[in-house]
């Protein structure tokens, strides 16, 4: 539409020192594929963080025009690809009241939203007119986000802030999108995958409905509360076990290869080091090198249609040669170089780091062994 | 990433990217820089390159990083700090680049004080452990090691010496790993390509070496049951031969010395197929520089010394029985230059001490036994040959006698005598050995023995020294022993020809025993090489017997006792069978020798002590007795030679018939005489040689003086002159005689006294020597030749002027009318010859043409004083004293070439030339008796 009409006013948001915040570059994905490398600059913000800003709309060509309000709202939500997103009818129940007014360019138009976690708004300016531009500062205190932003092959998560001018005629918005990161707090390390995950999803579906539930009510209050006794929860367990095991695991190929691969926890912050080594028990395997690469799995959807993607986040050669039986091989990966992304899990989707061992024999064949690991942001 | 395709392409790459980190760095743009280092250290990850190719790569690669490491200590603090890097260049992806830049970053982090050196060092060390291919890990460990060289903390020696040999295992396991990749037919490039980066492993033994100085606590128990264990453990051939070898070099050889025991005992355990011997022989070197350093040092307290308290000897003996006990698998090859260093070990620590070789050669002889005699190889066979001879380089033994006297470096020669005479161990290896062997064997050593006579006489004085002078009695039996030993050794070559040849089918090593076999068939006197020697040893020991006695003073003792000692040689040469035709001329040599000493003796005793007639009697029957050995031998060659060596006999039968007359023993001479008198009736068959042997019997006769007591001489003289008589040829029997004529006519021996004019008790027959020459006038006229018939008459002519010049016309009844009657007979005898020819005219003209020429080459050829010379323009014949004619080359008067039937062989022009000889011989004597009527006027009356 916009394409055909320019919209007689132009509206610009900017967030309060946009310039001076951190930024993180993100890798914007457009259908174009020659846009494929291009990168987009965007603000950062954490959870509980108030977002405050400036929209200043331009009267196009000084004409007057006439509103039936202006509307500021703040938006979280997670995009599917539409040939998976048309698969949860449940969820698009809930969300096909906001879905229309996403369908804005600056957000990846292969992907529908399917749940929109985060929606508050509240009203600028009342029905009027607007005959010569005006700022109108707006501010959301204390916002609670609940998921970090992401974005990867089928799923993203999405934060942003829209305007909207209503019409008559068709609304003019515009969104302006901004990064969240989620931190844990330095001294707790999240849960223990295994014991704690299943007890984890379902906190986050539950959560997950309740802020979708009190989306629209713009109660921020009680998913922030929400939020907080899930920490809560956490941390008495975190605690528990704040002694991290070493993970150990047995590697082999009958009669061929038997080596141990042992790590030091199977937690890390992103700024961590994973230190580890490799025993070797048996090789008769002609081994041309070794490798560690960590791998992130996004998975999506629901159990019914899950789809899942693996993209390869780092590869690091830790072994040159072959070993031979009794050498043990160091590892040491420091993470903190690397743009990782921290486990993150909802109904809709869930991202998995896993750490895997490639052994690339002189004849070229690879074996692997992947083990999972849990990483998280701390500050 | 990937490298480059070839290792000219990959230097450019390197090249380029070192241009382009250089680039960065002077622009100060680090991240830059390290990226380009990143690629260029890629190209170390190339698995094609050999061993010395990739050593090429890492020598330019060092050279860039080494500039790295310099900007990042320039601009540690300031720029960039270093702790920040060590942690940045870990994110290499690749496990080579990212090693070798951290060891860049992480040592020139090491040269600030503030940095964390040990945990750096450690960290550093642990994170090589990811490159696992061999010859990558060990360039990039050797580059951890050269980097750290001058960096490792100070004040930690352990921590260092930790350090290192940790690198030094890990270097050492990815070493002998290389072995064992890639496909079994390159095994053998394998183990080339070892051997190119033996060095860089073995660097870390001298780097380690360097570290622990002289603190020994250390080395001993830290670092070297480590490093051995790590030998060991490996179970690799060429990695425990080189690494012991290189313990061997680089550590202090006191060390070596302290831990011996855990040295050899290491030894034990290795592969079975690591040659021992080599790492022993290096120990033993390095314990020999320790003791010649030593000795440098302090030459004078070398008895007081630490280290002659420590059983060097005793050590090694212990380790060699172990081994042979826990090895018996050892092969001779590899067991003898065990021995042998052991042996050079011993020389040098013990140099006096025999029992030690003893032994040792007793070791060897049980193993040789347990080894099966049968199964002596050709390889081990050289072995033995180095080991017994003592041909080993090692063995610092000199034949020279310049080194001082306390000096440990013995003269090989003294050595190998004492080595005889003492090591009964020594024989009876010596005895295993094939007989091809043994004579090599012996050879050489007789060939040391003998070596530099000369200088063996400097060298009496310390060889005194090796035995107190208060042993002299016993000496001289210990000698005999030592005879006997030295003999006993030397049988194989005394009975060389004798026995059967032990193997002659295996064809080529046996050449010489196949030659000797063959003219031993001949039975010919071929020179033999060895008998000689042996000839040389008798004489060897003989002399070197009676020097030692003169020395002593001990003349009468040593008289006896060397004849004890040339009996005990006569005894054991006379195995040699037909040998002691070569070796019992020199025995007998020996005892005239004796004998004579023997009469100096009496004669000494005659004169101080007249009235000991004991003594006297004593030592005249010695002489007698001697006199029996003697022709023993004689009697002995004669056995075992049958008629191949009369000749020998005859002249050894006169040689002791002449000593014994002049010894006044005339009993004892005509016993020879007529010894020699039988040899010449029953052997000696052929004319020419009883011609010689006659005349030679007629020399002897004619210059002894004790015969003429009881007719001895008379009858002797007779005999003589009738053998001469019954020769077969006439010519042969006409010399003969007016030779023997001599017989009657003796002259001055000036040696004992004699005089002519003065002495006035010649024997002297003139009727008997006229008889003779008219005896062989008539058997020269009867010859039907005509040029020999005359030659003939001219040498009576000359004898009979020798007669006429000598003695009164009334004494030798050698008349001028005799003389001037044959001299017309040749005359006459002369003309008929000159008719036999037809040009008469020729003649003359050659005749007179000669007189001239012929008259130079009297002068010139004075060899051919008795014999008439012919010249022509090509050549000289003359006759010699026994009818043989002699061709005289004219280039060098000297030398003459012998041509017993140049007569017949040169063909007619020679045989025309014959004629001229008895012509021109008489044409000599004219004038001889034209010139001699100058001084004498009896000569006037000689009508020529």
């Amino acid at each position: 539409m916009s394409i055909f009409f320019k919209p007689p006013i132009d509206i610009e948001i900017l967030f309060d020192n946009e310039e001076s915040r951190k930024h993180v570059d993100i890798a914007t994905r457009s259908s174009n594929s020659s846009y494929k490398s291009m990168k987009e600059s965007l603000p950062v913000y954490e959870d509980g963080e108030s977002l405050g800003g400036i929209v200043t709309l331009r009267v196009r060509d000084s004409k007057k025009v006439d509103h039936l309000g202006i509307k500021v709202s703040v938006i979280g939500s997670i995009d599917m690809l539409k040939s998976h997103g048309s698969g949860n009818s449940s969820s698009k129940k809930v969300t096909s009241s906001t879905s229309s007014s996403s369908s804005n360019g600056s957000v990846d138009v292969r992907k529908n939203s399917v749940d929109q976690f985060l929606c508050q708004s509240y009203d600028l300016c009342p029905a009027g007119e607007l005959q010569h531009s005006q700022s109108f500062p707006f501010l959301f205190r204390d916002l609670s986000k609940r998921y970090e932003s992401y974005k990867g092959k089928n799923v993203d998560v999405a934060y942003y802030v829209k305007v909207t001018v209503m019409r008559k005629s068709t609304d003019i918005s515009k969104i302006k999108r901004f990064w969240v990161y989620l931190y844990n707090s330095v001294t707790t390390a999240p849960n223990t995958l295994s014991a704690n995950e299943t007890k984890a999803t379902t906190n986050d579906i539950a959560g997950g409905n309740y802020a979708a539930d009190n989306a629209s009510d713009n109660t921020q209050t009680k998913s922030t509360q929400g939020e907080a006794g899930d920490v809560n929860q956490v941390l008495p367990i975190s605690r528990s076990n704040n002694e991290p095991k070493p993970v150990r695991l047995d590697i082999g190929i009958e009669n061929c290869l038997h080596i141990e691969f042992e790590y030091a926890k199977s937690q890390y912050s992103l700024k961590e080091v994973i230190v580890g080594r490799i025993y070797f028990l048996l090789t008769r395997l002609r081994i041309k090198h070794m490798e560690l690469s960590l791998i992130t799995r996004e998975s999506s959807g629901l159990q019914t249609s899950n789809v899942m993607t693996d993209s390869t986040a780092i590869r690091y050669e830790i072994m040159d040669g072959s070993s031979v039986k009794g050498e043990t091989i160091p590892i040491r990966l420091f993470l903190s170089g690397y743009d990782l992304t921290p486990n993150m899990s909802c109904n809709y989707f869930n991202v998995k780091n896993y750490l895997s061992l490639v052994i690339i024999d002189e004849d070229g064949r690879r074996y692997f062994k992947q083990s999972e690991i849990t990483l998280y942001r701390t500050r | 990433m990937a490298y480059a395709d070839s290792p000219e392409n990959a230097i450019a790459v390197i090249k380029q990217r070192t241009a382009l980190m250089n680039r960065c760095l002077s622009q100060h743009k680090l991240m830059e820089s390290l990226q380009h280092t990143s690629i260029m250290l890629t190209e170390l990850r190339n698995p094609n390159l050999s061993p010395k190719k990739y050593y090429e790569l890492y020598v330019i690669i060092f050279d860039s990083l080494t500039n790295l490491s310099t900007y990042l200590i320039e601009n540690h603090p300031q720029n960039h700090h270093l702790a920040d890097l060590y942690e940045l260049v870990q994110y290499t992806g690749n496990v080579v680049p990212r090693l070798y830049l951290m060891i860049t970053v992480g040592t020139s982090y090491l040269t600030f004080n503030e940095a964390p050196k040990k945990e750096i060092l450690k960290d550093m060390i642990e994170m090589c452990r990811g490159v696992q291919n061999p010859i990558r890990g060990l360039f990039l460990r050797y580059y951890l090691s050269q980097r750290t060289k001058e960096l490792l903390p100070e004040d930690d020696p352990s921590f260092n010496s930790q350090f290192i040999m940790n690198n030094f295992i890990e270097m050492n396991k990815l070493w002998v790993r290389l072995q064992h990749q890639g496909p079994l037919r390159e095994r053998e490039t394998r183990t080339r390509e070892r051997k190119e980066l033996q060095i860089l492993v073995g660097s870390q033994l001298v780097r380690l070496s360097q570290i622990i100085d002289d603190n020994f606590q250390m080395y001993k128990q830290d670092i070297l049951p480590t490093i051995l264990e790590q030998v060991i453990q490996c179970r690799d051939l060429v990695s425990q031969e080189y690494l012991l070898d290189v313990i061997c070099q680089v550590f202090a050889d006191e060390f070596h010395l302290k831990t011996l025991d855990t040295l050899l005992q290491t030894t034990l355990h290795l592969n079975p197929d690591v040659s021992i011997n080599k790492i022993v022989l290096t120990l033993v070197d390095r314990l020999n520089d320790y003791v010649t350093r030593q000795l440098e040092d302090d030459p004078n307290a070398t008895s007081t010394n630490a280290y002659l308290d420590m059983d060097v000897f005793g050590t090694f003996w212990d380790y060699l029985t172990v081994l042979n006990h826990e090895r018996p698998d050892l092969s001779l090859q590899q067991f003898i230059p065990l021995v042998e260093s052991v042996i050079v070990l011993s020389l040098k620590w013990y140099p006096n001490n025999f029992d030690n070789l003893n032994k040792l050669f007793e070791l060897v002889l049980q193993k040789t036994k347990d080894y099966g005699q049968k199964n002596i190889s050709l390889e081990s066979e050289h072995l033995f040959l180095v080991l017994l001879s003592f041909q080993n380089s090692k063995l610092q033994l000199t034949s020279s006698t310049t080194a001082p006297p306390n000096s440990p470096v013995t003269s090989k020669k003294h050595f190998i005598f004492q080595l005889i005479s003492q090591c009964q161990a020594y024989k009876n290896i010596l005895a295993l050995q094939s007989i091809s062997l043994q004579k090599k064997v012996v050879n050489e050593i007789i060939d040391i023995l003998m070596d530099r006579e000369v200088e063996e006489m400097a060298d009496n004085d310390s060889e005194s020294k090796l035995h107190p002078p208060g042993h002299s009695a016993y000496l001289v039996i210990e000698d005999k022993l030592q005879v006997q030993r030295l003999l006993s050794i030397c049988e194989p070559l005394i009975i060389s020809r004798s026995g059967p040849p032990a193997n002659v089918a295996s064809s080529d090593t046996n050449i010489d025993e196949v030659f000797f076999n063959r003219h031993d068939e001949e039975e010919s006197w071929i020179l033999d090489p060895i008998q000689e020697k042996l000839a040389h040893l008798i004489h060897w020991i003989m002399n070197t017997t009676s020097r030692k006695q003169t020395m002593k003073n001990k003349i009468q003792f040593s008289l006896e006792a060397q004849l004890e000692i040339l009996l005990l040689i006569k005894s054991s040469f006379i195995k040699g069978g037909i040998n002691v035709k070569y070796t019992f001329p020199a025995i007998i040599t020996n005892f005239w020798k004796l004998m004579r000493k023997c009469r100096m003796i009496q004669e000494y005793l005659l004169k101080k002590r007249p009235d000991n007639k004991t003594l006297l009697s004593h030592y005249s029957n010695l002489l007698k007795q001697m006199f029996k050995f003697v022709s023993r031998c004689i009697n002995d060659i004669f056995n075992s030679c049958n008629n191949s060596c009369t000749d020998l006999i005859l002249k050894l039968n006169l040689q002791c018939a002449i000593l014994a007359d002049q010894l006044q023993l005339n009993e004892i001479s005509y016993d020879f005489f007529s010894q020699a008198f039988t040899i010449f009736e029953e052997s000696l068959s052929d004319s020419k040689t009883q011609l010689q042997a006659l005349i030679y019997i007629a020399q002897s006769l004619q210059k002894t003086r004790s015969l003429y007591k009881e007719a001895y001489y008379d009858s002797l003289i007779v005999r003589c002159t009738l053998h001469g008589s019954k020769l077969l040829k006439k010519q042969d029997q006409c010399r003969a005689v007016y030779l023997c004529s001599h017989l009657w006519w003796a002259t001055e021996i000036s040696n004992i006294g004699e005089e002519e004019g003065i002495t006035d008790n010649f024997y002297r027959d003139g009727k008997r020597v006229l008889e003779c020459l008219q005896r062989s006038l008539r058997v020269a006229d009867s010859i039907m030749d005509n040029e020999q018939s005359c030659e003939l008459m001219v040498e009576i002519l000359n004898r009979c002027l020798y007669y006429f010049i000598h003695g009164d016309e009334s004494e030798t009844h050698i008349s001028i009318k005799y003389i001037n009657g044959l001299i017309e007979l040749i005359k006459t005898n002369l003309k008929s010859l000159k008719l036999e020819d037809n040009s008469a005219s020729m003649i003359t003209n050659s005749i007179s043409d000669l007189h001239i020429t012929g008259e130079n080459n009297v002068k010139t050829s004075s060899n051919a004083d008795d014999g008439s010379v012919i010249t022509d323009k090509e050549s000289n014949v003359a006759i010699g004293s026994d009818g043989t004619y002699i061709q005289l080359n004219t280039l060098n008067g000297s030398s003459t070439l012998i041509h017993g039937v140049v007569a017949t062989a040169s063909g007619s022009k020679l045989l025309h030339q014959l004629k001229y000889i008895p012509i021109h011989h008489f044409q000599r004597t004219c004038e001889y008796i034209e010139s001699q009527r100058e001084v004498d006027d009896r000569f006037k009356v000689i009508y020529v």
